[in-house]
C-alpha cells in the first residue's frame, strides 16, 4: 500500500490517452476495441485510486468499477458481433472499408 | 448492507416510482417467452403494444403524484422525469409502428427487433431520472447497446453494416469519455451523487476535467458541435425506422440528463455553450442545404435543432431566472421535435416501399398528386421543423429563444432566429417537390403499398400529425401539463 496516489491517476491517465491515441490512429477494427477496452480501464483504475483515497465505508467506486466491466462485455460481444458482420460483407476488418457513406 | 437497510431503500414508494420501467422490462421478457412459442405476427404486437400502453398508464398515475427521490437518493421520480417518460414511451410507440411493415420479407429475426426496440425506453428513463453518475451510465448503456445491433438489423446490407459498427465505435468511445470523467470527478470529491455535488461547493482543477469529459460524451449523445460528425452516415445507413427512434429519443434523454447536470459547469461557460450552439446550427443548416438526400437531409437538420435546444442550457447558465423556465423550454421544444421527427422519418419508412431506397428528393417529386395524404402530413412536419406558427415547431423554438432572451443574450437569440430562417431553404425545397414538380417518368409504373400494411404507418402519422397541431394550437394547456 506504500504506491502514492497520484501515481495510479498518472498512470490511468497514460492508459487512457494510449487508447485515445489507438483509437484515432490505428485503421484495424479490432485493435480500436481493444484500444476502447484500454480507455475503459483507465476509468477503472482511477475509480479505484479514488475509493482508496477517500476510505470509509462507502464502496460507490468499485461497484462502479464492476459495472463498468460487466458492460465493457456487453459491448465487446456487440460489437465483435458487428465486426463478424462487417467481414462478411467485404472480407476485412479495416476501417477503410467503411466508406459508402461520406460525412 | 443489513435487512432494515434494504427495506428502506426499496420501500413500496420506490417500486411505484420505477414502475413504468419494471413493467417495460417485463414485457420484453415476455416477448422473449412468446418469441419461443409461437411466430404469429399479432402476438407479437399485441405483447409491445400492451407493454408500451401499460407502461404509458403507469407513468401517467405515477405522473399525478410523483414520489421524488427513491433508491437511496439515485433515481429522481419528480414531475420532469415523468413527463420525459412519457415522451420516450410515444416515441418508441411511433418508431415501432413505423418499423411493423418495414422490413418487407427481409426481416430475419423479427422478435429480436422488437425486444431491442422495447428496451430502449427503460434506458432512456433511466437517464433522464438520473442522480447518480452510475445509473446514467447504466441507462446510457441499456439505451445504446441495442440500437448498435438495430442500425445494423439489415446486416446483408452494406450501409447498415457500416451504419451500426460507425454508431457503435464512436459510441463507445463516447461512453469512454464519460467513464473517465466521472472516474475523475469520483476521485477528486469522492461521490457520485449529483445531489451531494450540488452542494460541493467550488471544483478542483481534476474534478473541472472530468466534468470536461463528461460534458463532452454527452455532447456527442445529442449530436452537437464538434461531436457531431457521425450523425448523418449513422442516420442515413440505419433502418429508417431506427433512425427516427435514434433521432428522437437518444436526443431527448441524454437532453434530460444534461438538464440536471448543468449545475456542473460554472456561471462563466454560459457564452462558450452559446457559441457552441450558434456553431451547431449553422453547421447543421448549412450541412442540410447542400443534400438531395430527404434522410440526410433530416440528419443534419437534427444536428441544428441540438444546437437550438443547446441554447436553453447556455441560457441557464446565463441567468434566466424564471423558475424552470430553461426546462420548460426544453421539455416543449423536444416534444415538439420528437413527434415532428419521428413523423417525418416516419413517412420516409414507408415511402420506402420494402426497404429499398427511396429518399432521394427526386422521388418525391409530385407525390401530392398520388399521395395527397402522406404529402399533406409530410408538409406538415417539414413547416414544423421549420417552425412556422401554428405548428408545435414554432412554439418550441419561441420558447427557447424567449429563454436566452431573458438571460440577456439577445445577439445570440437573434443569430439563433436568423439562422431558422435559412433553414426553411431546405424544409421548403420539400414542400416545393411535393407540390409543384411534376412526377419522375422513373416512378410512373412503382405500385404504391396496399393500402392494408399501411394501416399502422398511417395511424402513427395521424397521431404524430395531430399531436404537432396541438402543440401549436393549445400551447397554454401543454404548457399548464409541464408547469404543474
Amino acid at each position: 500500500m506504500n504506491v502514492p496516489n497520484e501515481h495510479m491517476l498518472y498512470l490511468a491517465a497514460a492508459l487512457f490517452a494510449i487508447g485515445v491515441l489507438g483509437f484515432v490512429v490505428r485503421r484495424n477494427v479490432i485493435v480500436v476495441l481493444m484500444s476502447i477496452e484500454l480507455m475503459l480501464n483507465a476509468a477503472n483504475l482511477t475509480f479505484l485510486a479514488g475509493a482508496r483515497a477517500h476510505g470509509g465505508p462507502d464502496v460507490s467506486g468499485p461497484v462502479f468499477a464492476l459495472f463498468v466491466i460487466v458492460i465493457a462485455a456487453v459491448e465487446a460481444a456487440v460489437g465483435l458481433a458487428l465486426v463478424i458482420a462487417l467481414f462478411r460483407l467485404k472480407r476485412t476488418v479495416e476501417s477503410d472499408a467503411l466508406v459508402e457513406m461520406k460525412g | 448492507m443489513i435487512q432494515s437497510d434494504l427495506a428502506r431503500v426499496y420501500d413500496a414508494d420506490t417500486l411505484w416510482a420505477v414502475s413504468p420501467a419494471i413493467a417495460l422490462a417485463l414485457g420484453v421478457l415476455v416477448l422473449l417467452m412468446v418469441g419461443v412459442v409461437t411466430h404469429a405476427r399479432w402476438a407479437r404486437g399485441a405483447v409491445v403494444a400492451g407493454t408500451l400502453g401499460l407502461s404509458a398508464v403507469l407513468q401517467v398515475v405515477v405522473l399525478g403524484d410523483p414520489p421524488g427521490a427513491v433508491f437511496d437518493g439515485t433515481f429522481m421520480a419528480d414531475h420532469a422525469s415523468g413527463l420525459w417518460g412519457l415522451l420516450f414511451l410515444c416515441g418508441t410507440a411511433v418508431a415501432w409502428l413505423y418499423s411493423l411493415n418495414y422490413y418487407g420479407e427481409d426481416r430475419p429475426y423479427k422478435v429480436e427487433h422488437d425486444v431491442m426496440m422495447l428496451t430502449t425506453p427503460i434506458g432512456m428513463m433511466l437517464m433522464a431520472g438520473a442522480q447518480d453518475l452510475l445509473l446514467f451510465f447504466v441507462g446510457l448503456e441499456l439505451l445504446s447497446v441495442p440500437l448498435y445491433a438495430l442500425c445494423a438489423f439489415r446486416r446483408n446490407r452494406t450501409r447498415s453494416v457500416e451504419a451500426g459498427l460507425k454508431y457503435f465505435l464512436l459510441g463507445a468511445f463516447g461512453a469512454a469519455f464519460y467513464l473517465y470523467g466521472a472516474a475523475l470527478i469520483f476521485s477528486a470529491t469522492g461521490t457520485l451523487s449529483l445531489a451531494v455535488l450540488k452542494d460541493f461547493g467550488s471544483f478542483s482543477t481534476l474534478a473541472m476535467s472530468g466534468v470536461a469529459l463528461l460534458m463532452a460524451s454527452v455532447f456527442f449523445k445529442i449530436s452537437v458541435f464538434p461531436f457531431h460528425l457521425w450523425v448523418p452516415d449513422v442516420y442515413e445507413g440505419a433502418p429508417t425506422p431506427v433512425t427516427a427512434l435514434m433521432a428522437t429519443g437518444t436526443k431527448a434523454a441524454a437532453f434530460a440528463f444534461l438538464l440536471r447536470v448543468t449545475f456542473l459547469l460554472p456561471e462563466s461557460a454560459a457564452m462558450t455553450v452559446a457559441t457552441i450552439a450558434i456553431v451547431t446550427m449553422a453547421l447543421g443548416n448549412l450541412g442540410a442545404l447542400v443534400q438531395q438526400d430527404v434522410k440526410r437531409m433530416l440528419a443534419y437538420s437534427g444536428v441544428a435543432h441540438a444546437g437550438t435546444v443547446l441554447l436553453v442550457v447556455a441560457a441557464a447558465l446565463g441567468g434566466d431566472r424564471q423558475p424552470h423556465g430553461a426546462l420548460d423550454a426544453a421539455l416543449y421544444y423536444m416534444a415538439a421535435y420528437v413527434f415532428t421527427a419521428a413523423g417525418a422519418f416516419g413517412l420516409l419508412a414507408m415511402l420506402e416501399q420494402g426497404g429499398d431506397r427511396f429518399t432521394h428528393i427526386d422521388n418525391l417529386r409530385g407525390l401530392a398528386r398520388r399521395r395527397p395524404y402522406t404529402a399533406a402530413a409530410l408538409t406538415l412536419f417539414m413547416l414544423s421543423l421549420g417552425g412556422i406558427p401554428l405548428t408545435g415547431g414554432f412554439l418550441g423554438k419561441y420558447l427557447v429563444f424567449y429563454s436566452a432572451v431573458r438571460a440577456d443574450m439577445i445577439g445570440v437569440a437573434v443569430i439563433g432566429v436568423l439562422l431558422s430562417v435559412v433553414a426553411l431553404g431546405y424544409y421548403l425545397r420539400v414542400v416545393v417537390a411535393l407540390y409543384m414538380q411534376p412526377e419522375p417518368a422513373s416512378l410512373a409504373g412503382v405500385a404504391v403499398p396496399a393500402r392494408r400494411t399501411l394501416l399502422p404507418a398511417s395511424f402513427a402519422t395521424g397521431a404524430c400529425a395531430a399531436l404537432v397541431l396541438l402543440l401549436g394550437v393549445l400551447p397554454r394547456w401543454f404548457l399548464t401539463q409541464i408547469g404543474s
